[in-house]
């Protein structure tokens, strides 16, 4: 029993925040507030810039996991063996771990500005004359280097898990693949890869999940216009005019409810997968 | 200990248990799974408190106190050492809780060490220990202290014979020491004969007989008994509830408390006497062949029999020979139908 | 599998080492240069000067590294103590009150930092605490607590309870048992929850933002203001110093699994 009361005590500050939200989007508490209303809910369901921010950001969350997964995979398979390039290389991808995002951001934008490195190669190789020239990669309406940035980072925490699975599983499904007479593009379809989906997957959730809430690589990152989830609840929590504030509150708690989501994703896909190991 | 009562989950795991262990005694308490064995144990041990009933260990009240202050050391199946000290710490460690000043310990702690035959491993940790070393270690442990009790839960349980003779072996090396009382728990007949002074057959959460070996097995106070001891022979019959027994195999005179009525006759392999005169005819079924014995399937008279013959005897299958029933070591009961269908404890 | 020719292998980890370690690269050659334009490759002038911030305690970097140091080793001393007895009292649970537990302990996980200290900014400011450097702390804790404990159900659900059990029988009291077993079997897993912890706290953004209001400034913060700012020299200094204490517990970490690999090998 006090395991219950432990556990609710350090989620506490957490449930504290999600009863104050909804307290909050309910105009009940907070800046603005003036008494249950629906009102701060009807304005936000209202606005488009709700429906593109959510959309945006599924965009990105997506584009960036499974970009990161195939980076992850591709790796484990390219660089399974024991000798020492393979393990120079697994060693190398495990490095963004390491960078914080904030940093990863920054790295993004060094390489991918318009003045950046890639543009200035680019100047090398007399490819532009120009910074102009070069096309936007960072604040663009496809979100291309937040896409990047998010995938560079996230890789390694997926290519761990591959490494792991590779070498725990890989030797055992190839062979009985390649006995039973599958070359060698088949034996990575048929054996290889449902293995590393299905030890993936469950992270890819837990990636995307984190990816979708992040702020500040999108703060350094993403475009205003459409203006990503994370970027339009911190702008609209620091609206000068108190009202709108309250906004917020609900874009807090879709941004909870789509974390709670991928969550429960997460534990469904992870419960399924171990049964079947 | 005296009318233990002990319930578990509202189940009664040990009901209203008295017995009692000497110094320097081996008591083995045996039966099957679920019995209550290891509850009993931790009852002794401090680990669950007793519901009814009191407990004491060399002579002083026990009941209420907690483990470390009883003379009784606990030891689990696996061995349990601490990963984080050397052999030598591990088995220092009861001494050094004690407060034991350290010339002292060093003593000690060797002293126990030799004794497990384990004087060389001081230096070692747990991790690069085979399995007889960390019993060894773990006795050496136990007994440094010099408690009144040593409490073994199932220590011959999944082992090979070699290692079962080790750790028979240590045991009986720690008794040597100061004669500590040891209350060995196991499932297994034969590893309690091996050891023990009295076995406690423990069944249903009572003690249902307590008596050295050989008497055990000779006399079983049950039915019950008889076939958790997996005594192999069982004839049905009719006692006439004044000293008889007709069955397939001939007249026996029975214990006077035996009623009228249907009858079992429980013996073991070896009471069967084979080629004796005068005996019953028997045809051979089957021939299985062990390290130290042969036994025999026998068919007398409608009733399939297992008897023990020594090596060196050949007997073909389907051929006739004769069977005497050594009568004292024959032990009758009254049947009921449910004991008569159900074959098991 | 046959062995592939090591030239297409070695070019693919060339690719590989190149996509993971320019960025680094880059912010090496950007903190020690002072000019650095475009569209030239390499930098214009060498210098030392973004690091002076080392030896002079100036306003650059130096007090923002300074609170983010502070706040990270409060953190995670915070978080791995009390990760230890939330994570030992949840691991003793069984069945559906473990899940739900264990559920609970992963809520300051999964949320979003920033939907966190929107919903936490008015109690910690209703207790005073916004705009100060222990409300950035509390702040900081919760999800790091998060952490700590969710590792400690882990290590707990595995540990050798018997231990106890045993040290007790051989005539340990309570607190021996926990200041010669217990203790010092949880020193290492202790150590990391601190590194845990720290890290969790050193990286924060949002939280910061949020409850210190502007006024309690951390090196992440401050790469930000560079970096909107274009400036980056400074930015890339600054990240570099950031990336110092995860990179250096990558190879800690690293290093002790290959020693315990050796070990059981």
């Amino acid at each position: 029993m006090r395991g219950l009361l432990v556990a609710i005590l350090v989620a506490g500050p957490v449930l504290a925040g999600i009863a104050y939200s909804m307290l909050g989007a309910l105009g009940v508490v907070g800046p603005g507030a003036s008494g249950v209303s629906l009102r701060h809910l009807q304005v936000v369901l209202a606005d488009s810039a709700t429906w593109w921010g959510l959309l945006w950001t599924v965009w990105i969350a997506l584009a960036s996991t499974l970009l990161a997964t195939i980076l992850a995979m591709g790796t484990a398979v390219a660089f399974r063996a024991e000798r020492g390039v393979d393990r120079f290389a697994r060693l190398v991808a495990v490095v963004p771990l390491a960078v914080p995002h904030v940093v990863a951001a920054l790295g993004a934008v060094l390489v991918l500005s318009q003045s950046g490195l890639l543009a200035r190669l680019a100047f090398a190789a007399n490819l532009q004359t120009s910074p102009a020239d070069m096309p936007p990669l960072i604040y663009d309406r496809y979100g291309i280097g937040l896409i990047l940035a998010l995938s560079w980072k996230e890789f390694p925490f997926l290519a761990l898990i591959a490494f792991s699975v590779i070498a725990r599983r890989g030797a055992l499904l190839e062979e009985t693949a390649r006995s039973l007479g599958a070359g060698p593009l088949q034996t990575f379809r048929v054996a290889t890869l449902p293995a590393l989906w299905r030890g993936l997957l469950p992270s890819m959730i837990a990636v995307f999940t984190f990816v979708a809430g992040n702020y500040e690589v999108a703060a350094l990152l993403a475009p205003s216009s459409p203006l990503a989830l994370p970027l339009l609840t911190m702008e609209r929590y620091t609206d000068s005019a108190l009202d709108v504030r309250g906004e917020a509150f609900v874009l807090v708690l879709l941004a909870m409810a789509v974390s709670l989501c991928g969550v429960a994703a997460h534990e469904w896909t992870a419960n399924k997968f171990e049964a079947a190991e | 200990m005296r009318g233990v009562e002990v319930r578990l989950d509202g189940d009664l795991v040990l009901r209203s248990l008295t017995m009692q262990v000497g110094r320097g005694e081996r008591f083995v308490v045996v039966g099957p799974s679920g019995a209550g064995k290891t509850t009993l144990l931790r009852a002794i041990a401090g680990f669950v408190t007793p519901d009814r009933g009191e407990i004491s260990v060399a002579g002083r009240g026990a009941t209420a106190l907690p483990p470390e202050k009883r003379d009784a050391v606990y030891m689990h199946q696996t061995p349990v050492l601490f990963p984080h000290l050397t052999v030598f710490e591990n088995v220092a460690f009861p001494l050094r809780v004690r407060r034991v000043p350290a010339g002292e310990v060093r003593e000690r702690a060797g002293a126990a060490l030799d004794a497990m035959l384990m004087g060389e491993f001081g230096n070692r940790i747990p991790r690069t220990l085979s399995g007889g070393q960390r019993h060894r270690v773990a006795l050496a442990r136990a007994i440094v202290a010099r408690p009144a009790l040593l409490l073994l839960d199932e220590p011959f349980s999944a082992l090979d014979p070699a290692l079962k003779r080790d750790i028979r072996v240590a045991l009986l090396a720690a008794h040597a020491q100061y004669d500590p009382g040891s209350v060995v728990v196991t499932h297994d007949f034969g590893d309690a004969a091996g050891i023990a002074d009295r076995i406690g057959v423990l069944i249903g959460g009572e003690l249902v007989q307590v008596a050295p070996p050989a008497e055990l097995f000779a006399r079983p106070a049950s039915l019950a008994i008889a076939r958790f001891l997996s005594i192999a022979n069982e004839i049905c019959g009719l006692a006439d509830g004044a000293g008889n027994f007709s069955s397939p195999l001939g007249n026996l005179p029975v214990a006077n408390g035996v009623p009228a009525g249907a009858a079992v006759a429980v013996f073991s392999p070896a009471a069967v006497r084979i080629g004796q005169e005068g005996g019953t005819m028997a045809r051979v079924l089957e021939v299985y062949i062990h390290p130290q014995y042969t036994t025999l399937k026998l068919k007398i008279a409608g009733e399939t029999v297992e008897a023990a013959c020594p090596l060196g005897s050949s007997f073909t299958i389907g051929g006739e020979t004769t069977v005497v029933l050594d009568r004292a070591s024959v032990a009758v009961f009254p049947l009921s139908m449910a004991e008569r269908d159900n074959k098991t404890v | 599998m046959k062995a592939s020719r090591s030239g297409p292998r070695v070019g693919l980890t060339l690719v590989l080492a190149i996509g993971a370690l320019l960025p680094l690269a880059l912010l090496v050659a950007l903190s020690v240069s002072v000019e650095w334009f475009y569209p030239t490759l390499l930098p214009g002038r060498w210098s030392s000067a973004n690091w002076d911030f080392l030896g002079r305690g100036s306003e650059v970097i130096f007090s923002s590294l300074w609170t983010s140091v502070a706040l990270a080793l409060c953190a995670g001393v915070v978080s791995s103590i009390a990760g230890l007895f939330a994570g030992r009292e949840i691991a003793r649970l069984d069945g559906w009150r473990r899940r739900l537990a264990v559920a609970l302990a992963f809520l300051p996980v999964a949320v979003p930092p920033l939907a966190l200290s929107i919903g936490l900014q008015y109690s910690l400011l209703r207790a005073g605490l916004g705009g100060r450097f222990v409300g950035v702390m509390v702040a900081h804790i919760v999800p790091a607590l998060g952490y700590t404990t969710l590792f400690f159900v882990g290590i707990f659900a595995v540990f050798d309870w018997r231990v106890e059990q045993e040290a007790r029988s051989l005539g340990a009291n309570p607190f021996d048992v926990l200041r010669r077993v217990t203790l010092p079997l949880l020193r290492r897993p202790l150590v990391e929850a601190f590194a845990l912890g720290f890290l969790v706290s050193w990286a924060q953004v949002p939280l910061t933002l949020l409850i210190g209001q502007g006024l309690v400034n951390t090196l992440p913060l401050e790469l930000m203001s560079y970096v909107n700012a274009g400036q980056d020299h400074l930015a890339a200094t600054a990240g570099l110093v950031l990336t110092i204490p995860p990179l250096a517990l990558l190879v800690v970490a690293g290093l002790a699994v290959r020693r315990l690999r050796v070990v059981i090998a």
